[in-house]
C-alpha cells in the first residue's frame, strides 16, 4: 500500500503505456495473486454463464428448438415484446400476476422487518431481566434453514389442524371461522408472514448493534433539553441508524425479489396465481415448460431492475455512506 | 432510555414493566413456531393429521421412520460434505481477495470491488441454464463429471458464497492495525509471510464468522441443486421436497427432518456464536 502510494505520487517518466503496464502490473503482483482465485471463481460460475444467459433471451429456445441450444433462431427482441406487450399472449397474464406479487412481497417483508427490526432492537436495548437470554432466543428462527421454515409454517397454516388457527379460533377466539391460508388470497400472507419471521433476528441483531454504538450522554443531554422519547427516536436515533437501515433496505429488497425457497418448498413448482414470485414463475417457465427463452428474457428485465434499483439506492443514500 | 426524572417514579415503573413484558411477548411469538417444530416432531403423524396432540406422551417414531420412508441419510450426507467444503474454499477465497481490497490500492481494485457486488445482483435463473447445459456438455464430451457430482455442486456453492464472505472479510482486515504487518514484513517476513502468519491469526473470529455464514448460505441453496442434482447429490432442500411431494401427510416425520436438517446449523452457530455475532455485526455497524 505505501509503496504504490510513493510512485503513484512521483511524476511518471516518460515512458510507453507498455511499460507503465508493466510496472503497475509487477507492483501489484501479490494484490492479483490474492485475488486469483476469487476471480477465477466469479468468471466461469457468473460472469460466462450471465453472458449466455442474456444470449439465450434473445433467441426462440424451447422444448423443439432445444437440440439446437445455441444454434436457436434468433428472435431479436421479440421474447421481450410478447411478455411486455402481447395481450394474446398466454404467458404474459402469468407475468403480470408474478410481477405484482413480487412487488407487494418485497414491499410488505422489507417496510415490515425494518420497521419492527428497530422497534424490537430497541425493546432488547434497555436493561432488563432476562435481557441476554432474550437477545439468544431472538436469534433462534435464523438458525432454521428457509426450506424447513417452509415447511414448518405449511404444516402450522393447515386450516383444520394447523396449530394457527387452532389459536386463532378453538382457543382464543379471536376469529369466529378457520380461515383457509394455503388457498386464494392468503397465500400471499402464507408466504409473507414466515419470510419476515425468518429475517428479522438478522436485521435486529444488526440494528442492536448499531443502538449500542450510540453514546448514552446523546439521549441525557436531549432529555434534560426536555425532548421526549419521540424526539429523540426521531432526531438521535433515526439520524445515526440510517447507513445500517439503508444496507438492510438494499439487500432485503435484492433477497425478497429474488425469494424462491419459501413459495416453493410451500407450494411445488406451481404456486396458486396469488403467491406466485418472479422467481417461481421463471423456474416454472425455463426448467417445467421449457420455453427458456422467455426465462431468460425475464431473468434480463429482472436484473436490469435490480441495477435500476441499486443505482436509486445509491443516490438517495450516497450522503450517509461516506458518513458511516 | 428511560425518561430521567420527569416523569413520576410509578409512571416511569409502570411503562419500564410494561415493556419488558411486551419484549418477553414479541420472544416467545419468535420462539414458539421454532418449539413447535421440535415438539411436533415427537408426535405421530395420525396425531398430526387429526390435530389431537398430547405433549406429555412423546414418541421417537417420526424420528426411526424418517430414514427410511425416504433415503434422507443420502442427502444428508451430501449436504454435509457439500457445504463443509464449499464454506471452506469460498472462505479461504474470500480471505486472500479481501485482505488485498483492504490492504492494496492495485489497478482494478474498484473494478473488482463493483464485479463483487454486482454478483449479488444477477438472478440465480439467469445463470443457471447455461451451467446446467455446460455441466452437461462436460458429461458428454469429457471424463470430467460435473452434473450430479458432489464436485459440481461444491465448485457453484463456492462461487456463489465467495462474493458475500469477501464483503465480510474484507471489513475484518481493515479493523486489524497495519502496525502489525509493518512490523513483521522489518522483521523480514514475506508479504505472503506476513499475511499468513500476523494478519490471518488475528483475524480468526472473522474467519470462522465468514466460514460459518458461508455454510448457512450453502445449506440453504435450493434452486441449483433442484437443477443440478439428479440422484447423486441431492441435498436436503431436495430431500424435503420429495417428502413432501410424495409422504404430504406424514407431518411428524417432515418436522423429524426439519429437526434434523436444522441441528447442523444450530451447532455451528451456537459453537461459534460469540465470533459469529460480534463478526457480523462489525463488519455492518463499520459499512
Amino acid at each position: 500500500m505505501s509503496e504504490s502510494v510513493v510512485t503513484e505520487g512521483l511524476p511518471v517518466p516518460a515512458s510507453s503505456r507498455r511499460t507503465r503496464l508493466l510496472r503497475s502490473w509487477r507492483r501489484n503482483r501479490f494484490a492479483y495473486a490474492l485475488i486469483a482465485p476469487a476471480v477465477v471463481f466469479m468468471v466461469l460460475v457468473h460472469l460466462i454463464p450471465t453472458a449466455a444467459g442474456i444470449y439465450v433471451a434473445f433467441l426462440d429456445l424451447n422444448l423443439f428448438t432445444f437440440a439446437l441450444l445455441f444454434h436457436a433462431p434468433r428472435v431479436g427482441l421479440q421474447n421481450f415484446q410478447d411478455l411486455l406487450f402481447d395481450a394474446e399472449n398466454p404467458i404474459r397474464s402469468g407475468f403480470t400476476g408474478a410481477v405484482e406479487n413480487t412487488i407487494f412481497y418485497t414491499v410488505v417483508t422489507v417496510g415490515v422487518t425494518l420497521v419492527l427490526g428497530i422497534a424490537i432492537a430497541q425493546l432488547l436495548n434497555r436493561n432488563f431481566p432476562g435481557q441476554r437470554l432474550a437477545r439468544t432466543l431472538m436469534l433462534a428462527p435464523w438458525v432454521v434453514p428457509s426450506f424447513v421454515v417452509a415447511v414448518l409454517w405449511q404444516f402450522m397454516w393447515q386450516s383444520d389442524s394447523g396449530i394457527i388457527n387452532k389459536v386463532l379460533v378453538d382457543y382464543t377466539h379471536i376469529l369466529d371461522d378457520k380461515p383457509v391460508w394455503l388457498l386464494g388470497e392468503n397465500t400471499m400472507w402464507a408466504i409473507i408472514i414466515p419470510t419476515i419471521w425468518r429475517g428479522l433476528p438478522f436485521v435486529v441483531l444488526i440494528f442492536l448493534a448499531g443502538l449500542q454504538t450510540i453514546p448514552k450522554e446523546l439521549y441525557e443531554a436531549a432529555a434534560i433539553d426536555g425532548a421526549g422519547a419521540w424526539r429523540r427516536f426521531r432526531h438521535i436515533t433515526l439520524p445515526l441508524m440510517k447507513p445500517l437501515i439503508a444496507i438492510q433496505l438494499l439487500f432485503g429488497v435484492i433477497w425478497s425479489v429474488y425469494q424462491f425457497a419459501v413459495p416453493y418448498v410451500m407450494f411445488g413448482v406451481n404456486p396458486p396465481p396469488d403467491a406466485d414470485l418472479l422467481m417461481t414463475l421463471i423456474v416454472r417457465q425455463s426448467f417445467t415448460n421449457q420455453l427458456f427463452g422467455y426465462g431468460a428474457a425475464i431473468s434480463v428485465m429482472l436484473m436490469l431492475v435490480m441495477f435500476a434499483w441499486v443505482v436509486v439506492w445509491y443516490r438517495i443514500f450516497r450522503r450517509d455512506l461516506v458518513t458511516a | 432510555m428511560t425518561a430521567i426524572g420527569l416523569a413520576p417514579r410509578w409512571a416511569r415503573r409502570l411503562t419500564y414493566w410494561g415493556l419488558n413484558l411486551l419484549t418477553y411477548a414479541v420472544v416467545a411469538l419468535m420462539v414458539a413456531p421454532v418449539l413447535w417444530l421440535v415438539a411436533s416432531s415427537f408426535q405421530s403423524d395420525s396425531r398430526l393429521a387429526n390435530g389431537t396432540y398430547d405433549f406429555l406422551d412423546p414418541t421417537f417414531g417420526a424420528f426411526r421412520e424418517m430414514w427410511s420412508t425416504v433415503d434422507f441419510e443420502h442427502y444428508f450426507m451430501n449436504s454435509i460434505v457439500i457445504c463443509s467444503i464449499a464454506a471452506l474454499l469460498a472462505t479461504a477465497f474470500a480471505s486472500s481477495a479481501g485482505y488485498a481490497l483492504a490492504r492494496f490500492r492495485f489497478r482494478g481494485a474498484d473494478t473488482f470491488g463493483l464485479a463483487v457486488i454486482g454478483t449479488q445482483l444477477i438472478p440465480g435463473s439467469m445463470f443457471l441454464l447455461p451451467i446446467f447445459l455446460g455441466f452437461v456438455w462436460l458429461k458428454q464430451n469429457t471424463a470430467f463429471a460435473l452434473y450430479d457430482t458432489r464436485l459440481g455442486m461444491i465448485l457453484v456453492y463456492t462461487a456463489f458464497f465467495t462474493p458475500v464472505a469477501i464483503f465480510l472479510m474484507r471489513a475484518f482486515f481493515a479493523a486489524i492495525p497495519r502496525e502489525l504487518e509493518e512490523a513483521a514484513l522489518v522483521d523480514g517476513c514475506t508479504r505472503f509471510g506476513a499475511f499468513v502468519r500476523v494478519v490471518l491469526p488475528n483475524a480468526a473470529p472473522g474467519i470462522v464468522a465468514t466460514y460459518v455464514y458461508a455454510f448457512l448460505f450453502a445449506w440453504d441453496e435450493l434452486l441449483f441443486a433442484a437443477n443440478l442434482t439428479q440422484e447423486r447429490a441431492e441435498t436436503i432442500p431436495i430431500g424435503i421436497r420429495t417428502f413432501i411431494g410424495n409422504y404430504q401427510q406424514e407431518y411428524a416425520q417432515l418436522m423429524a427432518a426439519g429437526v434434523i436438517s436444522t441441528i447442523p446449523v444450530m451447532v455451528a452457530f451456537f459453537l461459534t456464536q460469540r465470533w459469529l455475532v460480534r463478526g457480523l455485526t462489525a463488519g455492518a455497524v463499520k459499512g
